[in-house]
């Protein structure tokens, strides 16, 4: 089956590399608004929807999809390429489940009626998804979830409570993990259902984080009635196929770039405030520096196997904590160079633009939690790598 | 004991890479409960000679040297699979010593008719020399002060030369009117005489006085430019560092591996210790670390194998010496920690990667000394 509504029809992955890159930054530089540039936090949809639109209409809002649903069929080398030019103009995430999810998800394990049902309305933008996975109960214990779906004629009774749900407020679909056993091990009786956010029953509630940023909401289920049709990869399947769907995507999480960015806004800073005098800093600077630099060398050690058509496993996670570490270090020292400033919202003016020390302090808090925080990483790596005993 | 690096699950070598760290790991497995190494600590000159021609014959010791020399014209890619083993093998052989230190910077040099002559003689194995270019402690200076060189004669004192007790001859640096000069002294030349001190791990420095030493040939002429003594020392020892980089990553990758395997056979309080998160966190740090170093150290190895700027050689060399000393002193230090009372004996083999890490992590610039120097070549 086709999507062809705004299909460009390049050969994409035929293209000289350089070419290609230049190409993508050529046209983020048209297109991309200079004010959204790096933006501090995730955009709501009042600020970014132009741009998901304009994303939509140039065929360029799925580029990892294969070509005849719609995407661009980027190839891993040119996928990374397309990252890596978005992450160095600093244009920021849309609300991109639809395409990194769903879209993925339906492709792989959806039927024909849910591709064409779904498939072109992600790409027009007119469904616009977010994720409801986690809840009160079910942090990191994910299969612990206990949103319930009870067969009720040709629907299922959704009852439950989600929780992190990254932009509710701004989507019109969510995607959930629910109970529909009770029985057996807590990963088997899960299942993956697709529910229209209008669906009666459902209650957006937005969170207020440490940023004071609205960006993640809780879901109300109360007697949501939702079609079994509407369930991906038949019932008690929703846990294998989750966890399927963290294939690729997972390497992006270690990409050094925003704590490159990071150095270089900490490195206005210290210009502005003199601290390169003091060898201390200069110290501490350094080994930021290397460890973001090191960082780099093992981020294209990675890159490497994909580019080979290879797979990343679970070894990956070693990226997501080195990073995530790192950053909240640099966040650190940022907070120290900037003074009383590490104590207020403002931003403070440097010959490269603005700091704003404390907003991106509190920022990089989440990082090590979300995705899995560092602590369950770690568990991950010594069973999967290290094959220890539990 | 199962491999736990990835490399063999996201690395990809060439086949002659594979033939080349099949024939390392053939060779240390011959000494794997380090019978050898404990009965080389403290002797002179540390280590068997049959071993060192064994790895003649193997070809290692001509990896850096090219064909015309009779060597084998190899790069760092593949000098670093052989050096990783013997990093884990703890083997004493002055290997960095002699087939990178000295044979590079006869390689280096501009001494057209030595290099005919002597680097034949090096990849045999029949030859041995050291390099001595330190004066100062902790200075990475790559210009000669203490020790001069007038009238083909030396005088000064050379600090920290390793494998100078096993070593034929010295590759000696020396301060002239013209700038920094490499030169090559045979060992029972007139006027030598060498203070040996211990190190940890059991083998010696030699600290080495020169008292009107007549020098035996030039292997460097002095001054900065191209082939000439400064340039080709600096160059050397970036290279060297890039080597001992590469042990120090098989002694952190081989105390990880112990240790792992260690703490999941070790029972207390009725379960394998290897079981307690708190354990299995800190060791996964370990694996981060050494892995983290695997990947610097592999893009080392392409810079040093490109036609990369001395600047970016030497950013690329403080970056892997300073990642790869910190963290086999980290993974050595932890590694004792995870082994509880029977890692402070001397009796369990755990301690001697820890005193490995100490020597190689100090020598040739420590990670603070390298850090400071990549912070002066990128700020």
């Amino acid at each position: 089956m086709t999507n062809t509504t705004t299909t460009q029809q390049v050969n994409y992955n035929g293209m000289d590399d350089d070419a290609f890159r230049q190409m993508v930054h050529d046209w983020f530089v048209e297109n991309y608004p200079e004010e959204l540039r790096f933006p501090p936090e995730r955009m709501h949809w009042d600020q970014c929807g132009d741009w998901y639109m304009t994303l939509a209409k140039k065929g360029w809002l799925a580029p990892g999809w294969p070509a005849e649903h719609g995407g661009m069929g980027l190839d891993a080398n040119k996928l990374l390429i397309f990252m890596d030019v978005n992450e160095s103009y600093g244009v920021g995430r849309t609300p991109d489940q639809g395409m990194t999810m769903v879209g993925p998800l339906l492709i792989q394990h959806g039927t024909e009626e849910q591709r064409a049902h779904y498939l072109p309305k992600i790409l027009a933008g007119e469904h616009i998804w977010c994720q409801g996975y986690s809840e009160p109960g079910a942090g990191s214990d994910l299969a612990n979830l206990s949103t319930s779906a009870v067969r009720d004629g040709d629907d299922y009774l959704v009852n439950g409570h989600k929780i992190w749900t990254t932009l509710a407020m701004d989507a019109n679909q969510i995607f959930v993990l629910v109970r529909t056993d009770k029985e057996g091990k807590k990963q088997q009786g899960i299942t993956f259902l697709l529910v229209p956010l209008d669906t009666p029953g459902i209650t957006v509630r937005p969170i207020v984080n440490l940023g004071m940023h609205d960006e993640f909401a809780e879901v109300f289920f109360d007697d949501v009635r939702v079609p079994v049709a509407n369930v991906v990869g038949g019932e008690h399947q929703g846990w294998g196929i989750a966890k399927a769907l963290l294939g690729h995507e997972r390497i992006f999480i270690g990409s050094p770039k925003f704590a490159i960015l990071a150095m270089s806004r900490l490195k206005a800073l210290a210009d502005m405030a003199g601290l390169f005098a003091d060898p201390l800093f200069v110290d501490r600077y350094t080994q930021l520096k290397m460890d973001i630099a090191d960082l780099g060398a093992a981020y294209k050690r990675f890159v490497e196997v994909l580019k080979r058509g290879g797979h990343i496993g679970a070894e990956v996670s070693m990226l997501k904590i080195w990073n995530t570490e790192t950053q909240q270090r640099v966040m650190d020292l940022m907070l120290d160079a900037a003074g009383e400033h590490g104590g207020v919202w403002g931003e403070l003016e440097t010959a490269d633009g603005v700091a704003r020390a404390a907003g991106d302090f509190i920022g990089a808090r989440p990082t090590t939690i979300y995705g899995g925080s560092n602590e369950v990483q770690r568990n991950i790596l010594a069973k999967a790598v290290l094959k220890l005993p539990s | 004991m199962e491999d736990i690096s990835l490399q063999s699950k996201i690395d990809v070598l060439s086949e002659e890479q594979v033939l080349i760290q099949d024939s390392a790991v053939a060779f240390i497995a011959q000494d794997e409960e380090l019978k050898r190494v404990r009965a080389s600590r403290f002797t002179q000159p540390g280590y068997d000679k049959a071993v060192w021609q064994e790895m003649a014959e193997s070809g290692w010791l001509g990896f850096l040297v090219p064909e015309e020399y009779e060597g084998v014209g190899l790069s760092f890619s593949e000098l670093n699979l052989v050096l990783i083993q013997l990093g884990k093998g703890l083997s004493p052989v002055p290997f960095v010593s002699t087939a990178v230190a000295a044979a590079r910077a006869l390689v280096k040099g501009d001494n057209e008719a030595l290099k005919k002559e002597k680097l034949p003689l090096l990849v045999a194995g029949e030859w041995t020399p050291a390099l001595a270019w330190q004066e100062v402690r902790a200075n990475l200076s790559e210009k000669a002060s203490a020790v001069t060189c007038a009238n083909d004669v030396l005088n000064g004192v050379k600090l920290f030369v390793p494998d100078a007790g096993g070593a034929d001859a010295f590759i000696v640096s020396a301060a002239t009117d013209t700038g920094t000069g490499l030169y090559l002294v045979d060992k029972d030349a007139a006027g030598i005489s060498i203070e040996y001190e211990q190190r940890v791990d059991g083998g010696f420095y030699g600290h080495i006085t020169f008292a009107d030493t007549p020098v035996s040939d030039m292997v460097a002429a002095a001054g900065n430019g191209e082939g000439q003594g400064e340039a080709v020392l600096a160059a050397v020892l970036d290279e060297t560092r890039v080597a001992v980089s590469a042990e120090l990553l098989g002694v952190m990758t081989r105390a990880l591996e112990i240790s792992v395997d260690y703490i999941a056979q070790r029972v207390q309080f009725d379960k394998p210790i290897g079981s307690f998160q708190a354990l299995q966190h800190k060791t996964v740090d370990l694996f981060i670390l050494t892995e983290i170093s695997r990947s610097v150290l592999l893009q080392a190895a392409t810079v040093f194998d490109s036609d990369a700027s001395a600047q970016e050689r030497a950013i690329a060399a403080s970056q892997v010496k300073a990642r790869c000393s910190d963290a086999a002193l980290t993974v050595g230090k932890d590694a004792i920690q995870l082994h509880g009372g029977i890692g402070y004996t001397d009796e369990a083999n755990i301690g001697l990667y820890l005193k490995k890490a100490m020597y190689l992590s100090s020598w040739l610039g420590s990670a603070s000394a390298h850090r400071a120097r990549y912070a002066e070549l990128t700020l």
